[in-house]
């Protein structure tokens, strides 16, 4: 409990201080408790989720870092390893192969990452993994660039 | 009853030189390296008291006849004594520091200490009586002589011990062990000659029996890794130096030496001063601690979460082991493996 709170107050102290450093990330506390965390991150480029700000809600456990941090979007997003109702990630690193020596910061870049390289053989999102999986790669990216559109860019007007 | 002797054999030791104990008690990492001196010593000595036979002899032969021939006689017995029991004497010299040095010894030693400490000092009190009876029996020279050179001996004492630290130091640096040490010890008598200012007619005897003593104590350079200054895993060994001779001694030996070429090996270079997993400060025993080959360092508590856990390194994933990398964890364990020896030894002693 202590060491977790030490560990998350010098992840804070490490975000404040090198804000500028990632600009695709951004990473905040929220108010009253230190194991609520949010995140905003941008669409990779090149991808159908590009020019979109997607919402991260982390949720760390007591044991951290020990445990992963739970982390889902809270942004909807056509991928198919996030659960597109729930918005839970299905990324090795936020379960088995997690390590005390990430940090939220670079759990936010994994998600990127992955978001950059979706991996269709272990799907939450059947449809988009099924997509993927029969080789139309023009319908996957323009159903995720829909919802991308639709859920993750500020509305305009 | 070993108990008794040696408490009798070390407290005059203590009360007729205690700055000297001190200095021994501090300086006990060098402790093999003073046997060695006490031996060149005890060398000199011995042809000091044969110088002083012959020339008693000279002396009795002129003064009174048949107390000199006694004299002679009881020389002649003395040497033998000494002869025969090389050791008990300079067992005897050594009596303080000699427990020392079984403390600081590891266990296997400590026994062989313990029975050569009690032979020394059997031989030790029949010297003592051979000698007190003599001097009474001799003329008055032979009394003043055997004062003047006690004396000596401490002064002496005092002013080799830091060239002998000085050797120690040098011979951990340039890593040349047996054969150097040996060509020292030859040359030691020499030296302490210098010291107390003996005309030696008797010198090639002196030598080659210098020789002998170092041919015949086999268990004097026991272990090698006892003359360097630290020991690679020992703690108090100051942290810079030997990491970076490590790194470029065995650059390409990753199997055994775990500072290997990997990107946290260049990281460990500069030790972090807090561990990265739980972000508390490291203290002494977790910045000398390594667990595993990667270099990734954290602090113990942490390490023993993770055990307790899944058990692999943060950095690289791969399983902790149990093997001599943890040398330094087991700093406790090991400590109180010792212990027990070293306080029963102790507990025997006192």
């Amino acid at each position: 409990m202590q060491a977790s709170r030490a560990r998350l107050f010098k992840e804070y102290k490490e975000v404040q201080r090198e804000k500028s450093a990632d600009p695709d990330i951004q990473l905040v506390c929220d108010d009253s408790n230190i194991f609520k965390w949010t995140a905003l991150i941008k669409g990779p480029s090149e991808t159908p989720y590009d020019g979109g700000v997607f919402q991260l809600a982390f949720s760390v456990p007591e044991q951290y870092p020990l445990q992963p941090p739970q982390v889902r979007f809270l942004t909807k997003i056509f991928h198919p390893n996030v659960h597109f109702k729930t918005g839970e990630i299905c990324l090795d690193i936020l379960k088995n192969a997690w390590s005390p020596a990430w940090t939220l910061q670079s759990v936010c870049r994994a998600i990127i990452a992955l978001m950059a390289h979706p991996e269709a053989d272990s799907p939450l999102n059947c449809d988009s993994g099924n997509l993927l999986r029969s080789g139309d790669i023009r319908g996957y990216q323009s159903m995720a660039r829909m919802y991308t559109r639709l859920a993750a860019m500020p509305k305009k007007g | 009853m070993g108990s008794d002797s040696i408490a009798n054999a070390s407290i005059p030791m203590l009360s007729s030189n205690p700055k000297d104990f001190a200095k021994k008690k501090r300086a006990n990492r060098s402790a093999k390296l003073k046997q060695c001196k006490l031996d060149a010593r005890r060398e000199q000595w011995l042809s000091q008291v044969k110088n002083k036979g012959s020339n008693e002899e000279l002396n009795g032969g002129g003064g009174a006849p048949g107390q000199g021939m006694h004299v002679a006689n009881e020389r002649g017995l003395l040497m033998e004594k000494l002869v025969i029991k090389p050791r008990g004497d300079e067992e005897k010299e050594n009596g303080g520091c000699t427990n020392n040095y079984s403390d600081f010894d590891s266990p296997s030693n400590s026994p062989t200490s313990d029975t050569s400490l009690l032979e020394g000092n059997d031989s030790g009190t029949n010297f003592t009586g051979a000698s007190s009876s003599s001097s009474s029996s001799s003329s008055s020279s032979g009394g003043c002589c055997s004062g003047s050179m006690s004396e000596e001996d401490n002064e002496g004492d005092d002013g080799c011990l830091d060239d002998w630290e000085a050797v120690a130091d040098a011979l951990a640096a340039t890593d040349k062990k047996q054969e150097q040490l040996s060509s020292s010890l030859d040359s030691a008598p020499e030296r302490d000659e210098n010291v107390v200012h003996v005309s030696s007619p008797e010198d090639p005897d002196r030598h080659e029996s210098g020789l002998d003593v170092s041919k015949q104590k086999p268990w004097e350079p026991i272990s090698p890794v006892s003359f360097r200054a630290w020991r690679p895993d020992d703690a108090f060994r100051p942290q810079s130096l030997p990491t970076l001779s490590k790194q470029y001694t065995f650059p390409m030996n990753l199997g055994q030496h775990y500072r290997g070429g990997s990107v946290w090996g260049c990281k460990s270079l500069s030790i972090p001063t807090s561990c990265p997993i739980c972000c508390e400060d490291l203290d002494f025993t977790d910045t000398s601690f390594l667990p595993c080959p990667c270099g990734f360092r954290l602090c113990l508590f942490c390490h023993k979460r993770i055990l307790e856990e899944d058990g692999r390194c943060p950095s690289c994933r791969k399983q902790y082991k149990h093997d001599p990398l943890e040398g330094e964890t087991t700093e406790d364990a090991g400590s109180l493996t010792f212990r027990p020896t070293r306080s029963c030894s102790m507990i025997s002693r006192s």
